[in-house]
């Protein structure tokens, strides 16, 4: 019993010092983290307040964007989707909606509402794709391009969008993503900036449930009432904020969301387009970039722009929001072994040597090391090696912690863009960080190790997102 | 909690150290919620302060834009602080789609904000975007003084471009020349595209000058810097008439692909020259072993438009292997489709089709855009 005893405390005790010493270094990284975002913040603004004294759309050098949308079994939304997407403001702009194999009225839809007719002449360029059956054209609207091809997922639809546009830019959305009205604007500056050497930018994703909306666009922002969607604007915010602002400044961002980000349409076709074999194809996309341009010898940047906006209805019960973070969590966790020569390669610069290695510690191995912990830590009081005393401390030091980094993001929020104007949604916010460290973050980390197994089992599933629709105002012509 | 952490000769126990730790979280929360509820309800205040204003402030000040003495002079002193502010803001808004007399009206508004001034100060004390936003201001007011006035050079490539364009457009240049020598004067990586714009726009004034400097200076450029000059050469169409083309013919021979892409649509405008109808450099530019440069070169040919130029764009394409060339090539074709005999279109087999489809379709939609605008 003895021996059973000090082994026990051995290794609690080694287990304890890992953690302790794993939070440290963690905590610290996303401390700086923060505070860089601060200060690309603050650039970021003052750029955003200079207005350009010429007229954007009586030039003939900005760059032509395609908007690639893949759509499956979307018919409830579509049309308003697609008509709202058409109404951007942005000088060269290409809709391509990819039918991906629905099984529902998404294409016929289309036809009616944009009067779709059919090209009879076939592609005449391989397309890394399932099969197309068909290419249609408007007789309305000269930007609108449909593509009607068999089933094959996201990254299938896209790549068949991107191989056929002729535009040197691709925005990849989702078709229930919102999109500002000037948003493209918006998040081609580095683009227009450095045309020569951007490579791909991201905008900011923001929580749509409980918005108003009109004609396609988000015209009233509301916080959700309800804790879940609340708890993930909070989340939003601080990913966006604090963590993409502070990669961006050591031009390090290795994630663009999938929702809406802007690609050079010719390196995503030079490396292959998106891959099929991967349910995370945003994070894929960017590490591959970044690694081909490095193995190319290439001079590149990958921006992250916080003023253009998409919105997006994020699940409102733990079921779904369970099934997307599984997806998530496995889909980082291929995509990092998938990419694993990148880790501590000093071949790839600060992305490889600081970037990657810390994103793999506190995002993949941080909610498994904290799920550990809570299995740990009754276990180490069971054999009594757990000082009560210590463990409240540390937890309340942690969370004191965590909710101040959350509270750094709301800040930023407040200081730059305040997009929740009045001060009692941001009080609500504020709450919200408080909260989301009783149940909802020990929750994630159960998620994570689900997630985890997932990958040891192969499942390569999307799993059905369900949506309860935005909030829409009816506009009434006069 | 007992224990300690030994520090040199010291050691400090693990509670103190605890407690420290938990008096800067403390401290970093308490802070941290102030700031943000203290700025928020700021914000929120200025906010609301300015909605409740603004629709006064913007009918007042469209009634006496469009009046035949505005006396801008009288009004704004009369305007609260915020008042001003949202005038200024309505006026950027105003200046941004207005040009006329109507324009001239807000410029002298502009004035009695006291812009200038305020853009005088900004130039010789504000960061990069500060003076930016500063010149954007004395380009939208038509007012070059302010920058006279100041103690400030531009020190990056768009505050020059935006010091090009105010002095451009204030006619404060001797000749449009003298902006392009501005604007390329010691560049030599790339511009954005509003310097690029702004080179445009200034050589549109001064093709030959621009045509000149870029043949003298461009072996000192950046293969991007070279690139950017030469699509700016590909959209100003036939102005220049006189000077020698060698140098555009030596960069389609280039080392790098895309200068060499963009030489061929600088050379889009130049088919009249008879060195550029040799049929050893039109066989070598075809047969380019880049398929984005012989893409470039077909649109060229496509451009050139006479028949003799169709013809070898014609036969070029018969034997493309690339298929993204060849569909640049086949709609290139497509807009001079008049000028081919029945056997081109089979030929070129699906790219063609394709094409020719796509064009038809792009103009049964412009037709009908343009019947629903007229």
């Amino acid at each position: 019993m003895h021996s059973t005893t000090h082994l026990a405390v051995t290794v609690f005790g080694a287990i304890g010092l890992f953690i302790l010493a794993y939070y440290l270094v963690v905590n610290s990284y996303y401390l700086c983290l923060h505070i860089l975002a601060l200060f690309e913040l603050r650039d970021d603004v003052r750029e955003a307040n200079w207005d350009e004294p010429f007229r954007r759309f009586a030039s003939p050098f900005y760059p032509g964007i395609a908007l690639v949308v893949p759509a499956y079994n979307e018919a409830a939304t579509i049309e308003e989707s697609v008509q709202s997407m058409l109404s951007l403001n942005y000088p060269e702009l290409e809709v391509v909606v990819v039918n991906d194999g629905s099984t529902d009225a998404t294409l016929k839809k289309l036809i009616e509402r944009f009067e779709l007719e059919e090209i009879e002449a076939e592609v005449p360029f391989e397309v890394p794709s399932e099969a197309i059956h068909g290419t249609y054209r408007s007789t309305r609207y000269e930007e609108l391009l449909v593509v009607d091809k068999v089933n094959g997922g996201k990254s299938d639809a896209l790549n068949a969008g991107i191989w056929l546009t002729e535009m040197s830019l691709f925005c990849a959305v989702d078709s229930d993503t919102l999109i500002d009205r000037d948003a493209l604007l918006q998040i081609v500056k580095p683009f227009l900036k450095r045309p020569g050497t951007t490579v791909a930018t991201g905008g900011v994703i923001r929580v749509a449930n409980e918005c108003s909306v009109r004609d396609g666009l988000v015209k009233d922002v509301n916080l959700p009432k309800t804790g879940l969607p609340g708890l993930q604007v909070m989340e939003y915010l601080r990913a966006f904020y604090s963590g993409r602002l502070g990669l961006n400044r050591l031009n390090g961002l290795i994630l663009i969301s999938g929702a809406f980000g802007l690609f050079r349409t010719d390196v995503v076709r030079e490396i292959g387009g998106y891959r099929h074999d991967t349910i995370t194809e945003d994070f894929d996309i960017i590490v591959r970039l970044h690694r081909y341009l490095t193995d190319e010898d290439r001079e590149y940047t990958v921006d992250f722009v916080p003023e253009p906006v998409a919105w997006t209805e994020v699940p409102s019960s733990r079921r779904v929001l369970g099934r997307q973070r599984r997806r998530w969590f496995r889909g980082m966790v291929e995509t990092v072994v998938t990419n694993r020569g990148m880790l501590f390669n000093p071949s790839y610069g600060r992305v490889g040597t600081v970037i990657f290695p810390f994103f793999v510690a506190a995002e993949m191995f941080g909610p498994l090391i904290e799920g550990l912990g809570y299995i740990i830590l009754p276990l180490a009081w069971y054999f009594g090696v757990l000082s009560i005393e210590f463990f409240i401390v540390f937890f309340l030091l942690t969370t004191g912690f965590g909710i101040f980094l959350s509270w750094f993001g709301v800040f930023s929020e407040v200081w730059s863009f305040n997009r929740y104007e009045d001060p009692r949604q941001i009080g609500r916010l504020l709450w919200y960080g408080v909260l989301e460290n009783f149940g909802y973050r020990q929750w994630k980390t159960i998620v994570a190790w689900q997630g985890l197994l997932e990958y040891f089992r192969g499942v390569d599933s999307w799993g059905v997102m369900e949506r309860g629709g935005f909030s829409v105002e009816n506009h009434e012509d006069n | 909690m007992q224990g300690a952490v030994a520090v040199g000769e010291y050691s400090v126990p693990i509670s103190v150290i605890l407690s420290v730790l938990g008096l800067l979280v403390g401290i970093g929360l308490v802070v941290s919620l102030a700031l943000t509820m203290g700025l928020s309800s700021y914000r929120y205040l200025k906010a609301t302060q300015r909605s409740q204003v603004r629709s006064d402030v913007q009918n007042e000040l469209l009634s006496r834009a469009f009046a035949p003495e505005p006396k801008w002079d009288e009004w704004v002193p009369t305007l609260s602080k915020t008042e001003q502010s949202v005038a200024t803001e309505l006026l950027a808004e105003y200046l941004r789609e207005l040009d006329g007399s109507e324009a001239d009206s807000l410029k002298q508004l502009g004035v009695a904000l006291g812009i200038p001034d305020e853009a005088r100060a900004d130039l010789e004390r504000g960061h990069t975007f500060v003076r930016l936003q500063a010149l954007t201001w004395l380009i939208r007011l038509d007012d070059p003084d302010p920058y006279y006035a100041a103690s400030y050079e531009p020190t990056t490539q768009a505050e020059r471009a935006a010091v090009a364009r105010l002095l451009f457009q204030t006619g404060q240049l001797d000749t449009p020349a003298a902006g392009v020598e501005l604007l390329l004067d010691g560049a030599t990586t790339e511009f954005s595209v509003f310097g690029q714009d702004t080179l445009y726009r200034l050589a549109r004034e001064a093709p030959d000058a621009m045509f000149a400097l870029a043949a003298n200076r461009y072996e000192a450029w950046s293969d991007a810097l070279l690139a950017q000059v030469l699509l700016v050469h590909g959209q100003l169409g036939t102005g220049i008439r006189t000077a020698d083309v060698s140098w555009l013919t030596s960069n389609l021979e280039g080392d790098d692909e895309g200068v060499r892409a963009a030489a061929a649509s600088a050379l889009g405008s130049f088919g009249w020259r008879p060195e550029l109808r040799d049929s050893r450099f039109l066989s070598r530019a075809t047969a380019d072993s880049s398929p984005r440069v012989r893409g470039a070169v077909y649109e060229m040919l496509g451009s050139w438009g006479d028949q003799e130029a169709v013809t070898i764009l014609l036969y070029a394409l018969v034997s493309e292997e690339d298929p993204r060339a060849l569909v640049r090539g086949t709609n290139a074709l497509v807009q001079r489709q008049d000028q081919i005999g029945r056997s081109g279109p089979a030929i070129l087999g699906a790219a063609w089709e394709w094409s020719s489809e796509h064009a038809s379709y792009d103009s049964v939609a412009r037709g009908h855009t343009g019947a629903t605008q007229g």
